[in-house]
């Protein structure tokens, strides 16, 4: 049977086990009950850095077009943004 | 026409204009009343005028599809038709069973209508849309169980296509969610509940179907590209309607009784329904600019151009106008609606019925397409209707907008007769468009007996 | 315009994905204009979701703390891995050897039978404990959005199921895995959505 070469798979090894830890580290922020502004903003700045990794390594986009790359970052960037401006103005 | 069975559509083409002649007469008898609100009364009254100018839409496109779909489905599945001599008497029988009801309509009062037909038997009567009576019903049924029959019978001796599939499916759609029209409960909630199964699910689900399956067969064949590409595309298109037309129907059940939540399924969902007409629209025009061939029929590529142009307009740009939920309390069941359900099912239905009736009628007659001056004649009663019912469309838009002014935001609000008078400019301003209509309409059909050299049959 | 034109039209574009593979967005290009519109469903639901809860944060921060953080927790990992198994599955094809690709692909859409699992074990909760959509606004939204994207899961295991029946038979090698990979975008899009939903309807407050 054939093998597939190890070497190229090392990478997504790794991204995997970063998307772990920022999962186990939201998890933990959730259980410790933090609240506030810096938390809230802390926790949604992962939650898209994690969502840009996935879509710029597992779905492998950043070997596509500048358009792509952009409208899934002009994504996060808006649903995170508008995400973070309601829950400021619930704060203020 | 290479097959022979194909030409059991013609009598099926001739009935829908014909029909949709008369549904233009009544519509401009009622557009009339709005302002003239005694005219031909006692003998055509508002609410009879109405029920037929409506009535009469859904029978011609009925026919329109019917028609369509067996000229399309043999030269899909190569083969003849299934059953030539049923999609005949299917014909007949429909034709009788809605010229008998239309009559019943306009010479019995609607209430011994009801008693005659045997309305005590099962209660489904009365109902906007579904006014027919129980026979006419039971009809229905058997027609389309007949020309569902007749159409899968073909596609399962011969070539199966994503075309004729897509076609089948929203037939079989059609049926199905036509039952519910036999089902009125007492509770209001519940009656209007599962009213919009048939008139939202015909019209924003399982109708677009058949509509995609049409434009698309008559793209394949005016622009010679490739079936694969046109294929995938009308994949992705239904997959996309009913996504967001199934989920969408929560957009008529804001103020009825039913739960808050469907305020947030349906404005989000059918406010993403203009997507796939506007993926219709794109699709529309790549092929036609990605064209093989010229097509002499230049008269069906317009015809075709027009209908992804005027459903997206009609259907999404102003269904998506009222249909946010917070949009919709202030808009909900004014003319805005009227001006949104003119514009949809011209640009939508009529315009894909008539694509059809363009592209097939020539071949049916012998001929690949129609002499020079029939196509001109045919283009002007294309512009003609178009931009008329497009007038039609904005001049129900102002006095839409007017009305919800008048009669719900001002902070001295008025009575919706008084509002009715302030509005009557646009209702005059839109029986003017719609004798404009009617000249588009009377265009169109001379153009059928325009004789010149016809061009031979390719 | 004539026929001739050059002006890259969306189908020239699919087209040119199909040929090459590259540059261009990974997998069929129909698939992805569903990706967007799916996006932006799930991007209008999260940030309605954020705008209702600026009027209700009593009611929200109160119903949120219903929720078991340690299942979305784990079924946020489930996806995660089985985004990665999907990974490895699309490299594998990538270089001929189906067996493996199979092997991962398959893992992949056993984690998504442990998320549905995991999911349906938390919706049995809140239907136990006489919750639903009319409940309030917070419960609205949580199990809007869940269902959802509970139902895209569903979606995306059928497709995962199809692609592995097809890798099987031999039908996908390193020349032609447009459809692996057009799976596996669908997967990873599953995958993003949850990781953005886990935080917002679990834990931010």
């Amino acid at each position: 049977m054939k093998q597939a070469n190890p070497q190229s798979n090392i990478g997504a090894t790794v991204i995997w086990l970063i998307l772990v830890v920022l999962t186990l580290t939201t998890w933990r922020i959730g259980e410790a009950g933090m609240v506030g502004k810096s938390t809230m903003l802390l926790l949604l700045f992962i939650a898209m850095i994690k969502s840009q990794i996935v879509a710029n390594y597992f779905m492998a986009l950043r070997h596509t077009r500048l358009i792509w790359r952009a409208i899934m970052f002009g994504y996060f960037v808006i649903v995170g943004g508008l995400i973070a401006f309601a829950y400021l103005i619930s704060l203020a | 026409m290479k097959y022979t069975s194909q030409a059991v559509a013609k009598p099926y083409f001739i009935a829908a204009i014909a029909l949709f002649l008369g549904q233009i007469l009544f519509g401009l008898i009622m557009g009339l009343q709005y302002v003239v609100g005694d005219f031909l009364f006692p003998a055509i009254p508002f609410n009879v005028a109405r029920m037929v100018h409506t009535n009469l839409l859904i029978v011609w496109l009925l026919f329109g599809f019917m028609g369509a779909s067996y000229f399309l489905v043999p030269e899909e599945s190569e083969t003849e038709l299934y059953c030539p001599k049923l999609a005949i008497i299917t014909f007949w029988v429909f034709l009788a069973a809605g010229a008998m009801t239309v009559l019943g309509y306009l010479l019995v009062p609607y209430a011994s209508l009801a008693k005659w037909t045997g309305n005590d038997l099962l209660n489904t009567m009365g109902r906007e849309f579904l006014e027919q009576p129980l026979p006419t019903k039971v009809g229905i049924v058997l027609v389309a169980l007949s020309w569902l029959f007749n159409i899968v019978m073909t596609v399962l001796k011969g070539r199966k296509t994503a075309i004729s599939l897509v076609l089948s499916l929203g037939m079989l759609g059609l049926a199905v969610f036509f039952l519910f029209s036999f089902y009125n409960p007492v509770n209001l909630v519940k009656d209007k509940f599962y009213w919009w199964w048939v008139v939202h699910l015909w019209v924003e689900g399982v109708w677009e179907l058949i509509l995609g399956a049409m434009l698309a067969f008559v793209l394949i064949k005016v622009t010679g590209v490739d079936r694969e590409v046109i294929e995938k595309w009308l994949y992705v298109i239904i997959t996309m309607t009913l996504v967001t037309g199934i989920i969408g129907t929560g957009h008529h059940y804001y103020w009825i009784g039913t739960p808050a939540y469907w305020q947030w399924w349906g404005s989000i969902f059918s406010a993403l329904e203009p997507i796939p007409f506007f993926m219709m629209t794109v699709f529309a025009f790549n092929m036609v600019n990605k064209r093989r061939r010229e097509h002499p029929n230049k008269a069906a590529v317009l015809w075709a151009l027009g209908t992804s142009v005027m459903a997206f307009l009609g259907a999404g740009l102003w269904g998506f106008l009222h249909t946010l939920a917070p949009v919709n309390y202030y808009a909900h069941g004014t003319q805005l609606t009227a001006a949104h359900g003119h514009l949809a099912f011209y640009g939508a239905y009529a315009l894909v019925v008539l694509t059809m009736i363009s592209y097939a009628m020539p071949i049916l007659r012998g001929r690949a397409a129609n002499p020079e001056k029939a196509q001109i004649m045919e283009m002007w009663s294309f512009w003609l209707m178009t931009i008329s019912i497009f007038f039609i469309t904005l001049f129900l838009t102002g006095a839409g907008i007017v009305q919800i002014w008048l009669q719900r935001i001002s902070p001295t609000p008025m009575s919706f007769m008084a509002v009715q008078d302030q509005i009557s400019i646009f209702y005059w301003a839109r029986e003017g468009a719609g004798l404009v209509f009617l000249i588009g309409l009377l265009v169109y059909i001379c153009s059928f007996f325009v004789k010149g050299d016809s061009r031979a049959i390719e | 315009m004539d026929a001739q034109s050059t002006h890259i039209s969306l189908v020239e574009m699919s087209n040119y994905q199909l040929a090459t593979g590259k540059k261009n967005l990974p997998g069929d290009f129909a698939l992805w204009i569903f990706i967007f519109a799916e996006m932006l469903v799930f991007g209008v639901l999260f940030v309605a979701y954020a705008f209702t809860r600026a009027y209700h944060i009593e009611l929200f921060n109160e119903s949120q703390l219903t929720l078991s953080r340690t299942s979305g927790a784990i079924n946020t990992l489930v996806l995660i891995t089985s985004s990665y198994f999907v990974v490895r599955g699309v490299t594998a094809i990538k270089q001929g050897v189906s067996k493996q690709c199979a092997y991962w692909l398959t893992g992949a859409f056993l984690l998504g039978g442990i998320f549905i699992s995991i999911k349906l074990v938390e919706f049995h909760a809140k239907y136990a404990a006489d919750i639903s959509m009319s409940t309030n606004a917070f419960y609205m939204f949580y199990l809007s959005l869940t269902f959802f994207h509970f139902m895209h899961v569903l979606m995306g295991m059928i497709i995962l199921a199809f692609i592995i029946v097809k890798v099987r038979r031999g039908g996908y090698s390193a020349q032609d895995y447009v459809g692996v990979e057009t799976g596996a975008s669908f997967w990873h899009m599953v995958d993003f959505l949850w990781i953005i939903l886990f935080p917002l309807v679990y834990i931010i407050r």
